[in-house]
């Protein structure tokens, strides 16, 4: 018990990690942009390197060497093993049942996991653009298992605008829709780990990261929040999942707009040393 | 073996946008997320076309380009990348708020399964039918009740959602290399390229390399355009920066970074538009400036290392018919003994000509 060893890591580490623990070794395993790339390259690097990772751009079991912007960069592989294309993923891959898991990110979430991802406020007159659906509304519904990751999400009673159907009203209501009866399992925040448990499939607090109390975690959400049985804190990074995110994506570890901010810098940087050169040879 | 022989379709950006980027034309931008064709999209800026309705997939830069630069006010997409929470505002966002775009959100799959029904020459296709649940089916814009529509199956009875077919007028693709015939030969990130190319009345497409008919002859899984197709092929290195090209280029994160924090300014947006477009005439002065600025190390260490693919084998037995001694081994005949092998046992047509 002597030895403690002290750990430090950023939020999106530990929720990086938390999200890698959800991909099982033999997954077929679609990939999201940004948090998600790096949770399931390290899933793979680490405990289930039979994971066959996919993207909707027809990059079949993919091992990234580097974090991409985007899920349809093909020069952070080095190689896959089948190359297909977007109506390929959307049909002989998802329609046919294949897809175990899939991440999406969460805009805003109400109590049952339905997304929105499009527009905050009125759809016509909106405060924000978000990024959009993308493969969200078909991967939400047809994949086995669905990973919710949330960072600068709202939890809210009615979505502004419904991209992706979650669990719809709860209970067997997805099934009753002619829909599969999978969904949600699971949505990792800043702040704790939500799980969709059978039978009523509502949102429900499973742990709390190291450092928050559920009145921190409560009064993010609109509704009174239910809280598993057991309480747990949720599992931290180990030193060697730390170690590799860093390795992998740096700018996704410090936040993007700290990142996009220290590479836009060293560009600034590098346009300051040309001028100056470029004065010195003029004798300015 | 013989040459092959017809209209060399090669011209200059700018050429091939006059001829086929009408204003009020409907332009699909044939490149996923990566690879983005955006020599060609910077010409369509910089000639100023007015009134396009532009077909995107999913868009990184492009579609706030298009907007800003007074291209486009309807837009038909599923996904426009932005870099964070509110301090990354788009341009694509003001012009929602201010309404100086309209747009139709769909879903990567129903955007696709609109042009893949256009590529197939078909009017609808089903499309998965979760999407019935969301807004994305019930809050319609340019497209009306024409977005989704429901039928019965006619086999099973069942509930089926579709989507109508369609055929925008031009495509812009970016893709590894082509012929001059036009054959293009796109490999990595396939997405959507096919089908939003196919679909098209019209397809321009850019690429690193114009490369010799016989690269293209001996490599056809990797033609993913055929040449009769396409209506002008246009060289451009560096085609698709900032973003990526696999076998060429990775992309430029220091670019890039610097594009979304412009892109949250309005008047830099219009500055950047003016440095990187306007006053520049070509792609080869694109390509200059950035060196120029920021110096060649900036582009050289995004440049690819060698990894080629392990071949395919066109090679043939080239068994002909006839050997060199005009003797088939599959009919054990000669040339001689099988004419007369017709003209025994085989209906002939006896026809007097003048």
């Amino acid at each position: 018990m002597g030895n403690r060893v002290k750990i430090k890591f950023t939020l999106a580490e530990i929720m990086i990690y938390n999200a890698a623990l959800e991909v099982h070794n033999g997954d077929k395993v679609v990939i999201g942009q940004g948090l998600p790339i790096v949770a399931c390259t390290l899933a793979k690097n680490f405990h289930a390197p039979e994971a066959v990772l996919m993207t909707e751009a027809g990059l079949v079991d993919i091992d990234p060497y580097r974090s991409p912007l985007h899920i349809a960069d093909p020069t952070c592989l080095k190689g896959f093993s089948y190359s297909c294309d977007l109506v390929d993923i959307f049909t002989t891959i998802l329609n046919r049942g294949l897809v175990d898991v899939c991440f999406l990110g969460v805009g805003q979430t109400d109590k049952f996991g339905n997304l929105n991802s499009t527009t905050v406020g009125d759809y016509l007159n909106p405060k924000m653009r978000m990024m959009g659906a993308g493969g969200a509304p078909d991967f939400g519904v047809y994949a086995k298992r669905v990973i919710l990751t949330m960072r600068g999400g709202k939890f809210v009673d009615k979505l502004d605008y419904f991209t992706t159907p979650g669990w719809l009203e709860g209970g067997d209501s997805k099934k009753r829709a002619g829909l599969p009866d999978t969904g949600p399992e699971v949505l990792i925040s800043t702040k704790a780990v939500f799980r969709f448990p059978a039978p009523e499939r509502e949102l429900t607090l499973a742990s709390l990261h190291p450092g928050f109390k559920l009145e921190d975690v409560a009064k993010d959400i609109p509704w009174k929040l239910k809280v598993a049985k057991e309480l747990k804190t949720t599992p931290v990074p180990t030193k060697a999942a730390i170690d590799f995110i860093r390795d992998f994506d740096p700018t996704l570890t410090a936040g993007r707009k700290l990142g996009l901010t220290l590479a836009l810098q060293a560009t600034l940087k590098k346009q300051a040393e040309i001028q100056k050169r470029k004065d010195q040879k003029t004798g300015k | 073996m013989k040459e092959k022989t017809g209209v060399s379709k090669v011209m200059t950006a700018r050429e091939a946008v006059e001829k086929f980027v009408p204003h009020g034309a409907s332009v699909s931008i044939a490149n996923f997320l990566t690879s983005t064709p955006f020599a060609l999209i910077h010409e369509i800026i910089r000639q100023r076309k007015k009134d396009l309705t532009i077909w995107s997939q999913s868009g990184i830069e492009e579609i706030d380009l298009l907007i800003a630069s007074g291209c486009t006010k309807k837009v038909v997409t599923a996904y426009n990348y932005r870099a964070g929470g509110e301090w990354a505002s788009t341009e694509f966002e003001r012009a929602v708020k201010e309404k100086r775009v309209e747009v139709e959100d769909l879903s990567n799959f129903a955007v696709l399964a609109m042009l893949w029904a256009g590529a197939l020459g078909y009017n609808f296709i089903p499309v998965l039918k979760g999407i019935k649940e969301t807004d994305i089916f019930r809050v319609r814009t340019l497209l009306g009740s024409d977005k989704f529509k429901v039928l019965k199956c006619p086999f099973t009875g069942e509930e089926t959602v579709v989507v109508k077919g369609v055929q925008p007028d031009v495509a812009v693709f970016h893709c590894q290399r082509a012929d001059k015939f036009g054959n293009a030969q796109y490999w990595g990130s396939i997405g959507n390229s096919k089908w939003a190319a196919l679909a098209c009345k019209h397809i321009i497409v850019s690429c690193e390399e114009i490369v010799d008919h016989d690269v293209v002859r001996f490599s056809p899984h990797n033609t993913l355009i055929p040449g009769f197709r396409v209506d002008a092929v246009v060289e451009e290195h560096w085609g698709a920066h900032p973003s990526e090209l696999l076998g060429y280029y990775n992309f430029d994160l220091n670019f890039r970074a610097g594009f979304y924090i412009t892109n949250a300014n309005p008047q830099a947006l219009q500055a950047f538009i003016k440095e990187y477009i306007y006053d520049l005439a070509d792609r080869h002065e694109y390509v200059q400036h950035i060196i120029g600025k920021t110096g060649s190390e900036r582009l050289s260490r995004l440049r690819a290392r060698r990894r080629p693919s392990s071949t395919a084998d066109y090679g043939t037995a080239n068994l002909t018919v006839w050997d060199d001694k005009d003797y088939s081994y599959e009919l054990g005949l000669t040339r001689q003994e099988f004419y007369k092998v017709l003209e025994e046992q085989a209906e002939v047509i006896e026809w007097e000509t003048e």
